[in-house]
């Protein structure tokens, strides 16, 4: 029998992906779990294994082509007996069985306890049951009403399913703007040309992600920054001193660690800032778990690994974690899962110059971290004017959920444990 | 407005003004846009003045002349109805300009700008509009095309308005003809051939199809078959056209059928064998808008067309060419310029013929299910069964039959042949829309004694539940 192989849901709010490569051709043998298809997903490419075992009998797509959760990637003519093997327990059971439905990559695993009865020889048609008006709330939140499931009789999705799954959604698109606000898009009737030769490219992947994650974030968040500076001088030192122990490890050790840290134990201190507002119900949300994501550079384009429990980590191992994940981030090889789940953020530009920035905060978050560059500069100490590592920190925070004076006494917390290391030993989470 | 060289601008400008165009630019202009609607005839387009709304005229009287004709049962006599066809013509000019200087005031107090002339693309962000006082120039941000179809000629025998006539021509006509070949057996045909048969014409309507109706449910062009035949129109299926010679009196149209060549004689001859999209002369090739093989604008779910800031909307673009689906299309294609959500997306774009019986149907036939891999379930509630369908006196033809889906109980497709079929199916448009189980349907109170009790019927006859009619398994299950 014909199996569809639809792109499944591969974790949560990806609702699309980027073709890289199909590592089978038409006519191609296939196993069963043997990888088909590499997609790249907002932050990393993934290889998909083939739910059942026969022949490809068509590749609708080609590199480079955007497809969505449930569009068809590759149709595969198999012997029955594997089809019902790795036929899925279903969900919604007026749904096709002779098809490979999308759902979440680790029920896959789970798959071979189902095997359904096959009830009819055609293929069964269903449609999406949802009301006009539901569809509708499906585009406001920019999902896609087929990858929405239903929780009432046969699937049936209601405006609860639609904004459950777009609560769920890393970064669902803003809102229908009120008719007050109605404007066209910013860019439209540009006539770019008129001023000489231009290029165009599609932005996708990666790019298109962080483009959708920053509007989330900045129309949906109230954003203020604060700005400080901490002096480095004798942290260097430490970093200095300790760096040939790191090595020998194989570990490069930078001072990033240490502002983890001094974050983290910072973040217990002052649990609103590791909070996140609940926008659907209106409540707040404070995390018994301290996971921070330190923004790395790639080519393409800004990505941030999270290193999980950093109140329960060294330095060190804090340093060796987040070495891998850029690594990783870096080469496209990283887990969706190591992306996730942080609860408060560290960009640092300093490599790269500047005094200051005002960063955006990864939406649900509710501060972000930004270090910049330190330099020596002229300080007064007791009345003395001295040469200083100085280095500016920056923090922006949501207004909604904390105000300046905590933002403020957040910020110096970190300041004074980077200012004094025997402070962070003693002090630190 | 600005002669001359100097180019007006506006945000929105919407080309052509029929059901499509003047709700596109009122919803625009309701989106807080400032919006530009250029006509080069009548606001309301085709459908306001020749085509839906005076047809339904002519067809409300033609109707009330034969209910006359018939009452003799009902206890009432009218013999020898008089035609005034003039009068009768006058009457439906009034509705038609009540209703066109309704939409002209809806414009002018929703602020949009109304220019007379005809427009053409000049650019991807401009176009010129030719009127009687000269050309004059204006650039958009977003521009709306709904510039509407035109009939479809017999090749070889031009619309002259007067012995070859179109949909258009015969809504003003100003002698009842006494004979006339009606070729084409859809809406246009059956419906003005009705009419004209009923004015006291003898009708002849030729059409090429093996069947009556054959996208619509067999049962279907079964009914309205012997219903033509009732009323005195001579059906012609399986007959090509090969050309028309004139005569003193009219004309003698030559036709193949299976059986050989035939020719018929008749004062004049309606064509109603379809309509092209008026995508030419309109210099979508200037804005590099681009057309399918058929002659359609290609647009995405957002009405957006190959060029970025066009939209078209309505008959130039593929599906039925209908006044409600432009319309929908319309406000889709405002609303996106908006910013808005808004997609024409799992829509079921409802078609009524305006016949005797009414035909209206939503959704998929039974036929079409099966193609689309559903098991349909169906259930067909007759009108002869129904306490208000007989009290109309009007002899209670045709039924309502509903298709469902039998894995899921929803509601896929609602067709109905009978007495105010056209307003009936918004109950079906509406179940279907929302993907209605039948449940939902069955559950409802229909009040009594109504026409949509039949809705109600035919579903419950789907599980053999029907109250006033037996329920033996239905044919096709």
């Amino acid at each position: 029998m014909r199996v569809v192989f639809r792109l499944p849901d591969v974790g949560e709010g990806i609702a699309q992906a980027e073709i890289v490569e199909y590592l089978v051709k038409k006519d191609d043998k296939v196993k069963a779990d043997q990888p088909v298809v590499r997609i790249e997903t907002d932050k990393a490419v993934v290889e998909l294994p083939s739910p059942a075992s026969g022949t490809v009998v068509e590749i609708p797509h080609k590199p480079g082509d955007t497809v969505s959760v449930g569009d068809p990637l590759l149709i595969i003519e198999s012997e029955e007996k594997t089809a019902k093997e790795t036929a899925a327990p279903e969900e919604k059971p007026e749904q096709p069985e002779s098809e490979e439905k999308p759902k979440p990559m680790a029920a896959r695993k789970a798959s071979e306890k189902a095997p359904e009865p096959k009830e009819k020889a055609a293929e069964p048609a269903s449609r999406v049951l949802a009301t006009p008006h539901t569809r509708r709330l499906a585009r406001e939140m920019n999902l896609d009403i087929n990858s929405v499931s239903g929780s009432g009789p046969h699937g049936r999705i209601t405006d609860d399913d639609v904004r459950k799954a777009a609560a769920k959604a890393v970064a669902p698109a803003p809102k229908a703007p009120t008719a007050a606000a109605v404007q066209a898009p910013a860019t439209a009737g540009f006539d770019f040309e008129k001023y000489g030769p231009t290029r165009r490219t599609p932005l996708k992947g990666v790019r298109k992600r962080i483009a959708e994650v920053m509007v989330r974030s900045v129309s949906t968040i109230p954003h203020v920054t604060h700005f400080d500076e901490t002096d480095v001088t004798d942290l260097l030192e430490v970093v200095e001193r300790e760096r040939l122990l790191a090595e020998k490890r194989g570990i490069k050790l930078t001072i990033l660690s240490f502002v983890a840290k001094a974050a983290a134990t910072a973040l217990i201190e002052f649990p609103i800032v590791n909070s996140s507002l609940d926008e659907e119900t209106g409540e707040l949300v404070f995390k018994e778990y301290v996971n921070i994501g330190m923004a790395t550079d790639t080519e393409a384009g800004l990505m941030v690994p999270v290193v999980r429990d950093v109140d329960r980590k060294s330095i060190l191992k804090i340093a060796e974690e987040r070495q891998e994940r850029s690594r990783k981030a870096r080469e496209r090889s990283i887990d969706l899962d190591d992306m996730r789940g942080g609860t408060f953020t560290i960009t640092n530009i300093g490599s790269i110059g500047g005094n200051w920035a005002t960063p955006i905060i990864l939406h649900p978050q509710v501060a972000i971290l930004c270090t910049m560059r330190a330099k020596p500069q002229p300080v007064v100490r007791d009345g003395q004017i001295v040469i200083r590592t100085i280095m500016p920190l920056t923090l922006s925070f949501d207004h909604r959920v904390l105000d300046g004076a905590t933002a403020g006494r957040f910020t110096n917390h970190i300041a004074a444990l980077l200012a004094d290391p025997m402070r962070m030993l003693v002090d630190m989470a | 407005m600005v002669v001359g060289d100097f180019a007006q601008g506006t945000q929105v400008a919407v080309i052509g003004a029929g059901p499509g165009g003047y709700v596109a630019a009122i919803r625009a202009a309701q989106m807080g846009l400032e919006v530009t609607l250029v006509e080069k005839e009548l606001l309301g387009g085709v459908c306001l003045n020749w085509g839906c709304i005076p047809s339904k005229a002519l067809i409300r009287v033609a109707d009330l002349k034969r209910s006359m004709e018939l009452a003799g049962p009902l206890g009432l006599s009218a013999k020898d109805v008089l035609v005034d066809l003039r009068k009768m013509m006058s009457w439906k000019d009034g509705v038609v300009e009540k209703l066109r200087k309704g939409v002209e005031s809806l414009l002018s107090s929703n602020k949009v700008q109304v220019v007379q002339g005809t427009a053409r693309l000049t650019g991807d962000q401009s176009f010129s509009v030719e009127s009687s006082d000269g050309v004059h120039r204006f650039e958009f941000q977003h521009c709306i095309l709904a510039t509407g179809s035109s009939s479809a000629e017999l090749p070889g025998i031009p619309f002259d308005g007067k012995l070859v006539i179109d949909s258009k021509d015969a809504l003003e006509l100003t002698a009842v003809p006494e004979r006339l070949i009606v070729v084409g057996a859809g809406a246009v045909g059956l419906e003005l051939g009705t009419v004209y048969a009923k004015l006291g014409t003898r009708v002849t309507l030729l059409d090429s199809a093996e069947t009556l109706l054959p996208m619509l449910d067999p049962q279907m062009g079964r009914v309205m078959q012997r219903a033509v035949k009732e009323l005195g129109i001579e059906l012609i299926l399986k007959a090509r056209v090969q050309g028309l010679d004139r005569t003193e009196s009219g004309g003698r149209l030559r036709y193949s059928t299976p059986e050989g060549e035939r020719t018929v004689e008749a004062d004049q001859v309606l064509v109603g064998i379809g309509r092209w999209p008026n995508t030419r002369s309109i210099g979508l090739e200037k804005a590099g808008v681009k057309l399918d093989k058929r002659g359609f604008v290609e647009v995405d779910t957002s009405m957006k067309t190959s060029v970025s800031g066009i939209y078209a909307i309505g008959d130039i673009v593929q599906g039925p060419m209908l006044a409600h689906k432009a319309s929908y299309q319309g406000k889709v294609a405002a609303e996106v310029i908006a910013g808005w959500p808004a997609s024409f997306e799992a829509v079921e774009v409802p078609g009524v013929i305006f016949s005797d019986p009414e035909i209206a149907t939503v959704g998929l036939t039974e036929e079409e299910a099966r193609k689309e891999g559903y098991e349909p379930k169906v259930g067909v509630f007759p009108f002869k069964a129904l306490g208000r369908a007989l009290t109309l006196g009007e002899g209670a033809q045709g039924f309502s039959k509903v298709v469902s889906d039998a894995a899921t109980g929803t509601v896929l497709g609602v067709h109905i042949i009978g007495p105010h079929a056209s307003d009936l199916i918004a109950e079906g448009c509406l179940a279907v829309a929302s993907a209605s189980h039948i449940d939902d349907v069955t559950l409802t109170i229909h009040p009594h004694p109504t026409l949509p009790e039949s809705i109600e019927e035919a579903v419950e006859q789907i599980e053999h539940k029907a109250i006033h009619i037996f329920n033996p398994p239905v044919s096709g299950q």
